[in-house]
């Protein structure tokens, strides 16, 4: 990744794009899920985004995997979307601005206490 | 706590022959953990290949995409060995505890 691409994000955005066309070929209810995947992991996204791509593509490569199977995304996925996201994300390491977040605050109290 | 027992029983599978998710999840269905979905032996398998237990190797199948195939390394058979004693202890223990009471 050069700079130029870092600071616009255009090396995401390629990957982005081919990841769109490999979803546009699963089916329909596949599709659906993808969107709700997609939404319940930014939550665990850094600040760019980055982490999340390989975790993404793992997922997309479950997705096509399954669909090959002739699955239901139901049978595959259960009910429990967000659930399973949260897993695969604090799996992959990604760190969420939450953990940010608590991580300032343990420091802040940790601070406060040693004085 | 079956989430730690999913995680031997996975590797348990693995280690016997090469296999990869989708068979997993059916032998676990087989087992009667009929509520375990291909989504959970995803990131259970997410973890053993972190954590470096397996191989993987991408085969190309008759239809669709490559699968990724999974089988047991060094590093994994040694955590399936703890796994099984820790299993021994956690039952024996349980299992005492039951006779106790009644």
């Amino acid at each position: 990744m050069n700079f130029w691409e870092k600071i616009t994000g255009s090396d995401m955005t390629k990957e982005f794009k081919t990841f769109e066309s490999r979803v546009k070929k699963l089916p329909a209810d596949y599709q659906a899920a993808w969107e709700q995947i997609n939404v319940n992991l930014w939550p665990h996204s850094d600040f760019t985004g980055r982490n999340l791509m390989p975790i993404l593509d793992g997922v997309l490569g479950l997705l096509e995997e399954m669909a090959a199977d002739g699955q239901s995304v139901q049978e595959a996925l259960g009910d429990d979307i967000k659930g399973f996201c949260s897993a695969l994300a604090s799996e992959e390491g990604a760190k969420s601005l939450r953990d940010k977040w608590r991580e300032q605050l343990n420091n802040n109290i940790a601070k406060k206490l040693g004085k | 706590m079956l989430k730690g027992v999913l995680e031997g029983s996975v590797l348990e599978i693995i280690s016997r022959q090469e296999t990869y998710g989708y068979e997993i999840t059916r032998r676990l269905n087989a087992l009667g953990f009929t509520d375990v979905v291909e989504g959970t032996v995803y990131t259970i398998l997410i973890r053993l290949e972190k954590n470096k237990l397996v191989e993987i190797t991408k085969k190309p199948s008759d239809m669709g995409p490559p699968r990724k195939f999974f089988s047991i390394n060094d590093a994994g058979r040694e955590e399936l060995r703890r796994f099984w004693e820790k299993w021994e202890f956690v039952s024996s223990k349980i299992n005492e505890l039951k006779e106790n009471e009644s």
